[in-house]
């Protein structure tokens, strides 16, 4: 980590400076963890996390650089790259992805080939719940959707402890930990886009109502 | 050649003002000896109804209180909530368009325009008048100290167009706007509960037409706001609305179809409905009373709370659902919250004090004025902004949203709602053909999964992408969400080391250029140029009346008594001089309306052919 241009300080994060108080020039992509001035690793504690978010924040928030034309853009971007640092690792799927970048595993899209098994359970769940969206209020239809909901929450809590064995201890660069952990993020999000249905579905229920 | 001295720099006012600028009141606050408080003239409310009367004559605009009552009277002339219009294009005010007693149409820049005799108005400029009216009053109040930095709420829900427009309408107002704060959040800030408190708070805002309901942490005074969910279109005016069913119900045997929906009508029955209501929180039964004396109709009925809680009850049970939504998505529940804090006038409902202390399970705060609550707040940031006090941070969230059109019409999340602004993301997108040298952009904002479910904030594309094989361009997609929670976008090809780079505004909006232009010509000057308008019409006026009675005066001069013929030579001579640069409409009326009453004999004269015949050789007195 460098140190600061105007006190020498060693710096926590290369947003700004905590002795000066005021956010400086960024070069470069720099990476979450770094922003926030925290080890790589996916069992990070969040709530040191966000502690270390506002900690920074109280020194480049540009709420504290009204009087600066030029300081206050500085620390609007600066500010805004620390938030997007935290809503980077804030949720686990989030920050497992970007410790598979950071680690240089592969994207969303080069994994496509899910196991069979797997996809079959799929369809089960889009069968269960178009044929809930197409039937009323209270029907069995319905009912049978709804009873899905804990069974793929339990999968998906599984599922973000098989990805959390993955990531922790952090892997190697092209380990092949990297590849498995990336086809359980994918099966996460088939999960979450059923979980994101049967919200809508819970809402128009409610309406119903 | 001498120097005029301008001391422009120090004339800045060490204050600033908090501006509530609410969809039925606004009010304005500043800090004052360690504590927000509401700036109102002597003997006068801060509060500042937002309406707007456009009187038929011509003369100067009614705004605020003034415009409210002549609302009754003539509501097909005044304009209410012009907030709903706020940025939002004509498609998706439909509803709202229907309360607006004067034609619109849609710019091509895709803002709304209110049309009033020939004159155009967009809801930026109206809004601009409002906050200059609140501006001016708040200013009355502070030894003609005129703080012109302002900050200004708006509800929590509004995208980036609803606040762009609220930004260009300070604008338009000659105000600088330090920050656009969300209501919820200033209504934290005016409780001070970042001074003895950390927990979780909710913040419940039942207004005159809006409901936002926000889940906010509060550690080490840092304001964090978690969670945000609300309903455009339910308040206060949804309560009056029921009572004025019991109305309508009343009178269905008195007054025709027609008459039950005649806007004077329906006014009258909500002013009525509102008195009730209000009696009605604190009597366990209130009348609702009213008379219509044009047609000699009366209602009266007896409402007892219980009657009154029976009507609204669906109404307040949606509130419930949208603190339930808020919760669960601040991951929540009831029992975790630790301060609630009531804002808006329709708090005052007992109903709705139960309902929120039985959902949350605890008494929730009442001790501020619920009206005053967002405006005190908007003070105690402005004092933050301007005081540099590194005591409080406020981080606010946005609360919808932002992402790029990509296949088929899905939407590539880029930020998500309830991030902490200000917040940069940027994204990798790669061309789909050989060859191809732009792409095309189309930023949208929503929670929907589809491009045509949301709110399409701007389109671009960006050009100059050297040749290359399919998916080898690498162009980052950078969203911006600044402190205000407005966009910006920009794209940048990173393959070549050559890069473009885009910056947007929201699609239909006001541009830099169009704000410079109003504010040059049109809102400044708006109630000058009703003015100005008016006296143009009375130097006409004046000059067709003179030149009228100097004909008529020539034949029948002798006939007049000499006290007639001196007063019509006097206000025949001040009618000549207002005909030269007049423009004080005041005094043009005053030297019309004299003229007018100076010529009454003559007119009488004139019109009266008996006298007429009879006047042959007699003079007047001797008829």
């Amino acid at each position: 980590m460098t140190s600061c241009p105007h006190c020498g300080a060693e710096l926590e994060t290369p947003l700004g400076c905590g002795v000066c108080q005021v956010p400086l020039e960024v070069e470069g992509a720099v990476d979450p963890f770094t922003l926030l001035g925290i080890a790589l690793s996916f069992s990070l504690d969040v709530e040191e996390l966000r502690s270390r978010h506002l900690k920074i924040s109280r020194w480049i928030h540009p709420d504290y650089f009204a009087a600066s034309p030029e300081l206050r853009a500085l620390a609007e971007t600066n500010t805004g790259l620390l938030n997007g640092a935290l809503e980077a690792l804030d949720e686990p799927l989030r920050r497992a992805e970007c410790l598979l970048e950071s680690r240089g595993g592969p994207s969303e899209a080069e994994v496509k080939d899910m196991p069979q098994a797997f996809l079959m359970e799929v369809l089960e769940w889009s069968e269960t719940l178009d044929e809930a969206r197409a039937a009323a209020a209270g029907s069995p239809e319905r009912e049978a959707a709804f009873k899905l909901g804990p069974s793929l929450h339990d999968e998906r809590a599984a599922r973000i402890d098989t990805i959390t064995a993955l990531l922790d201890p952090l892997p190697a660069t092209a380990s092949e930990h990297l590849t498995t952990a990336r086809h359980e993020l994918n099966a996460v999000r088939y999960l979450d886009r059923a979980l994101r249905e049967l919200e809508s579905l819970r809402l128009a229920e409610a309406e119903a109502r | 050649m001498g120097y005029i001295e301008l001391n422009v720099l120090n004339n800045q006012s060490s204050l600033a003002m908090g501006i509530d600028l609410g969809t039925t009141n606004s009010l304005a606050a500043v800090w004052k000896d360690g504590r927000p408080v509401i700036v109102h003239p002597e003997g006068k409310s801060g509060s500042i109804p937002s309406v707007i009367h456009f009187p038929t004559d011509g003369s100067q605009l009614k705004i605020g209180r003034e415009g409210r009552d002549h609302a009754a009277a003539a509501p097909e002339r005044t304009l209410f909530s012009v907030k709903r219009l706020m940025g939002r294009p004509e498609a998706d005010v439909q509803d709202e368009l229907a309360r607006v007693p004067f034609p619109t149409s849609e710019g091509e820049d895709g803002v709304l325009r209110v049309n009033v005799d020939g004159r155009e108005f967009t809801p930026q400029e109206l809004s601009a008048l409002i906050l200059n009216r609140v501006h001016d009053h708040g200013c009355r109040a502070l030894n003609d100290e005129k703080p012109d930095r302002v900050v200004i709420t708006v509800p929590a829900y509004f995208d980036d167009a609803q606040r762009q427009a609220t930004r260009d309408a300070a604008r338009l107002a000659g105000l600088d706007v330090l920050r656009i704060v969300n209501e919820p959040t200033a209504a934290c800030l005016a409780y001070g509960l970042d001074q003895e408190k950390s927990g979780n708070v909710v913040v419940y805002d039942l207004g005159g037409g809006t409901f936002d309901v926000s889940v906010l942490s509060i550690a080490d005074g840092v304001f964090k706001v978690l969670s945000t969910a609300g309903d455009t279109h339910l308040g206060g005016d949804d309560f009056d609305n029921a009572l004025v069913g019991l109305i309508i119900d009343g009178l269905q045997g008195d007054l025709t179809e027609e008459e039950l929906k005649d806007p004077g009508f329906l006014t009258a029955a909500r002013l009525s409905a509102e008195r009730c209501k209000h009696a009605l929180s604190t009597d366990p039964q209130a009348e609702l009373h009213m008379v219509l004396a044009s047609r000699g109709v009366t209602f009266h009925r007896t409402v007892t709370r219980s009657e009154f809680e029976d009507l609204v009850r669906p109404l307040v049970e949606r509130t419930i659902d949208s603190c339930r939504r808020a919760l669960s998505d601040a991951n929540l529940e009831p029992g975790d919250i630790d301060e609630v804090v009531m804002v808006g006038g329709s708090t005052r409902v007992p109903m709705v004090q139960a309902a929120v202390e039985s959902f949350f399970g605890r008494i929730p705060h009442t001790e501020l004025n619920p009206d005053e609550v967002v405006a005190l707040g908007a003070a105690v940031q402005a004092h933050i902004l301007i005081g540099g006090s590194r005591d409080m941070l406020l981080l606010d969230v946005i609360p919808l949203s932002l992402g790029l059109e990509t296949v088929g019409g899905a939407i590539s999340k880029l930020v998500m709602r309830n991030s902490t602004i200000p917040c940069s993301v940027t994204e990798g997108f790669t061309t789909y053909a050989d060859n191809q040298t732009g792409i095309d952009f189309h930023v949208v904002q929503g929670e929907r999964e589809m491009v045509s479910d949301c709110r399409s904030l701007a389109k671009f594309q960006l050009k100059g992408i050297p040749p290359m094989p399919a998916g080898m361009a690498r162009v980052a997609v950078r969203f911006h969400v600044d402190a205000d929670g407005l966009l910006t976008v920009s794209a940048r090809e990173e393959s070549t080391g050559a890069s473009t780079r885009v910056e947007v505004e929201p699609m239909s909006g006001l541009s830099d250029e169009e704000v410079e232009r109003m504010l040059l010509s049109s809102v400044e000057h708006a109630e000058e140029d009703f003015a100005v308008r008016r006296a143009a019409d009375l130097v006409t006026e004046i000059g067709t009346m003179r030149t009228a009675t100097e004909r008529s005066l020539e034949g029948v001069r002798e006939h007049l008594d000499r006290e007639t013929l001196e007063d019509i030579e006097a206000a025949l001579a001040a009618s000549r001089e207002a005909d030269t640069g007049g423009t004080d409409a005041e005094r043009l009326q005053a030297v019309r309306d004299e003229l007018e009453r100076a010529t009454l004999p003559l007119a009488a004269l004139l019109m009266d052919d008996v006298a007429k015949a009879a006047l042959s050789g007699k003079r007047l007195e001797d008829v």
